[in-house]
């Protein structure tokens, strides 16, 4: 899955800096395991020597072990911290005043995203967002908890009922993006699914355009039914 | 003039049996007696965890398959938790440590016999009271019941209730054993059993105790919350008015990771008995081991939110989770490398236990290291609520509660019933299980590091990379269930037609080979003096000396007087 957000490049290295270290551990403990037990098999007739263990040998672990650890740490620390840094808009992205990011409200709710574009336009299922562009998701939910994923822009984020998450991307490509909601939500759980489409910035702006004019005119259609006596 | 009472009666062949066999068993306050009922039980459900796990299974192995309803998923999801954690791992280490503990301090029972014998009961109404809900409707709350979903509002029909009231009265029962465990232990140690000479498991044992009331009594106020909440009109973790659905993440993660630690605690005490004397070494550096034990205990709770990093919490609190978890490697290495260090320069025996001790320790290894990207916070981002957490859970949980399970349950057969396991059917069974938790997990893995493919999902989509993976892994599920079921098998086919077992089967170190095979109800007839840290050593050492057989005594150990 190739990261395309600037957040995502710095969790990709970090994932496969901590993969190294997993490795690491994995092959060290099995290999001297399996060299253990090949090596020190009964039928030698002696009475293994009742060694019972030696303080150096073991501060001498214990401080490799206590490196191996901190490094982990301070590398976790250092992309960790990348990652959070929010990218400013880049020259192909929606310029908008004072540089601010584009604000969008994600609402979870069982079972599906509805997101909320500044100009009152809103979408179910699919959020579209102009490229090169600094998004922030606004993650909130109206019923019970839901975590917002989309691997390739974002480093999921869970949506809590009456408090505020956030998640920041910039898409570097136009495309696609699919993402699943990742906290166990109750029966179509696994259908609640969701898809960020990236496009260009004027294509963004008219589908808000669009967006906010069908809705007005699916509203007034709705209020000239009622008032008309048809609709009863 | 008063009559004198009449001479008491002097009985020379025993008490006779007034009651039926079973009777006796279930009002028994014997250690053993408890210890051998939470250990049935517990493998009991460990055989009905697994056909959940393969209904869950056969439901996954293909793409949007309809083998399952959704809710007979989610039912199912929500039993295999509450089943695996409450009704298994956890009652199998105390029915362990219960059995056994009174024996390795040279005790005649627990300290607190009659608090071990209501916690067994209530653990078996908690099973009672969970699987009493196929009566109405089972929880669909998920492994663990996240709040606000748990809440009336959301799944409005009992299920939820019949959890949070098993879980609760297990969790109830696991304290009021914990603390008989620490009593006994504090209190009913054999002369000269000082803390420093007292055997690892036992150190488990107390390190477990103490751990399980801090945590228990956490999970407990929670599970009351909840059921505050949904019964009397409660607001502890409904958003709006005051309710806070994070106050139920991190009680109840307190006590799960906890528990995930006590399940590891356990693991490791038993191997770190078993390795030494098939080595026919003592363990290597025996005082950082069971200090690393304790340490595991304290900084690993200490790490519950490393669940919680990507909820609404501080940046700050994440770091903290971070470096709680990523501390943990350093008493998890030293274990470790004490065992493996025990093993080099000794004579193994490769017998069932040590086959199914080192399998452990290799399983606990890959789940811990993977434990390690996921305590990393950005990594965490990316793989939290993915499989690749089920795949690390279940590498270690598997590795330490069935597989370190199995090595005590073969290492302590003899003792218990009076015979051995079959060697050949446990091999078979190992290598069986060996083969089934790679396939099983090693593509979940996979499948959630590089797909990002979610856990507790009834069903997965085509093209979305992940149907090769979750199709291994649905026939590993089956090997590692067959591979389970075996030893299973081989329990109680030994149980009446196993090899007969001596009293002191493998060359033990500590007290509880002292005992006959079975154990007399009161355990010993005399108690030894204890002079070190390996008494059945020096009581064989003694032996040897008087009958002037060949075998030295070790130098640190003295005859007995």
């Amino acid at each position: 899955m190739a990261p395309h957000s600037p957040g995502t490049d710095q969790i990709d290295t970090l994932l496969w800096i901590g993969f190294v270290a997993a490795a690491i551990v994995v092959v060290a403990v099995n290999a001297g395991l399996a060299h253990a037990l090949r090596r020190h098999r009964a039928g030698r007739g002696a009475e293994p020597r009742q060694v019972r263990g030696g303080r150096r040998i073991q501060l001498r672990v214990g401080a490799a072990l206590t490196v191996f650890a901190t490094a982990i740490l301070v590398l976790s620390l250092v992309f960790t911290d990348r990652a959070r840094q929010t990218p400013a808009t880049g020259p192909d992205g929606l310029q908008a005043s004072n540089s601010e990011p584009l604000r969008i409200e994600a609402t979870g709710q069982q079972w599906i995203w509805r997101y909320d574009y500044p100009n009152e336009a809103f979408s179910y299922y699919k959020l579209v967002v102009p490229i090169d562009t600094t998004v922030v998701l606004d993650l909130v939910s109206t019923d019970v908890i839901h975590t917002w994923d989309v691997p390739e822009l974002a480093g999921k984020r869970d949506a809590v009922p009456g408090k505020l998450n956030r998640v920041v991307f910039r898409a570097d490509e136009e495309g696609v993006y699919r993402g699943q909601a990742a906290t166990f939500s109750g029966q179509a759980y696994a259908a609640m699914r969701t898809a960020v489409e990236v496009v260009a910035v004027e294509e963004y702006e008219s589908f808000v355009e669009r967006q906010d004019a069908e809705i007005q005119a699916a509203q007034d259609s709705v209020v000239g039914l009622i008032e008309s006596g048809e609709a009863r | 003039m008063r009559r004198s009472a009449p001479p008491p009666e002097i009985v020379v062949d025993g008490l006779p049996r007034r009651r039926p066999r079973w009777m006796e068993l279930a009002t028994s306050a014997d250690h053993k007696d408890i210890g051998r009922i939470l250990l049935v039980a517990a493998l009991g459900f460990l055989f009905i965890a697994l056909v959940e796990l393969l209904l869950m299974r056969l439901q996954l192995a293909i793409p949007e398959n309809t083998f399952l309803s959704p809710v007979t998923f989610d039912r199912m999801l929500s039993l295999y938790g509450a089943t695996t954690i409450f009704l298994f791992a956890i009652p199998l280490a105390l029915g362990l440590f219960y059995y056994l503990v009174p024996l390795q301090i040279g005790a005649r029972g627990t300290a607190l016999p009659r608090l071990g014998q209501i916690g067994l009961w209530l653990y078996i109404a908690a099973g009672t009271v969970l699987y009493a809900g196929f009566l109405f409707t089972p929880s669909e709350a998920g492994v663990n019941p996240l709040a606000p979903l748990s809440e009336l509002t959301f799944l409005p029909d009992n299920g939820v209730d019949a959890w949070a009231t098993a879980t609760g009265l297990a969790t109830l029962g696991f304290v009021l054993i914990a603390i008989d465990l620490a009593t006994t232990l504090r209190n009913m140690r054999a002369p000269g059993m000082a803390w420093r000479r007292l055997p690892v498991f036992s150190w488990a044992a107390a390190i477990c105790s103490w751990l399980l009331l801090v945590i228990g009594p956490v999970m407990l106020a929670a599970i009351a919350m909840l059921l505050i909440d949904r019964n009397f009109d409660g607001n502890f973790f409904a958003d709006g008015s005051g309710g806070a659905p994070l106050l139920w993440q991190h009680l109840s993660w307190i006590f799960y990771t906890g528990a995930y630690m006590l399940v590891l605690i356990t693991a490791l005490g038993a191997i770190a008995e078993i390795v030494p004397v098939f080595a026919r070494k003592p363990l290597f550096n025996r005082g950082a081991t069971i200090g690393s034990l304790a340490a595991i205990a304290a900084i690993g709770t200490l790490a519950w939110m490393q669940n919680m990093l990507t909820a609404p919490i501080g940046i700050g609190w994440m770091y903290f989770a971070m470096i709680m978890a990523l501390a943990l490697i350093v008493p998890f290495g030293l274990v470790v490398f004490n065992l493996i260090a025990t093993m080099v320069g000794g004579a193994l025996r490769m017998r069932a236990p040590l086959l199914f001790a080192a399998g452990a320790i290799s399983a606990i290894s890959i789940g811990l290291a993977a434990e390690i990207e996921h305590s990393m916070v950005a990594v965490a981002w990316h793989l939290k609520n993915t499989t690749d957490a089920t795949a690390a859970t279940h590498f270690a949980l598997v590795g330490g509660g069935v597989f370190g399970g199995f090595a005590a349950l073969h290492y302590w057969f003899p003792k218990m019933t009076g015979r051995t396991m079959g060697e050949s059917l446990a091999r078979i069974s190992f290598w069986t299980m060996a083969l089934g938790i790679l396939l099983a997990f090693v593509p979940l893995f996979l499948a959630g590091a590089e797909q990002g493919e979610v856990v507790d999902a009834y069903k997965f989509f085509d093209k979305t990379g992940v149907t090769t993976y979750n199709l291994i892994a649905s026939i590993g599920a089956f090997v590692l269930a067959t591979g389970i079921v075996l030893t299973l098998v081989n329990a109680i086919l030994s149980r009446s037609g196993g090899p007969g077992a001596g009293h002191d089967q493998w060359g033990g170190d500590s007290l509880e080979w002292f005992a006959l095979s079975p154990p007399e109800p009161h355990n010993f007839d005399l108690l030894p003096d204890v002079r070190s840290a390996r008494p059945m050593r020096d009581i064989r050492a003694a032996i040897a000396h008087r009958t002037g057989r060949a075998e030295q005594p070790a130098p640190e150990s003295q005859p007995i007087a």
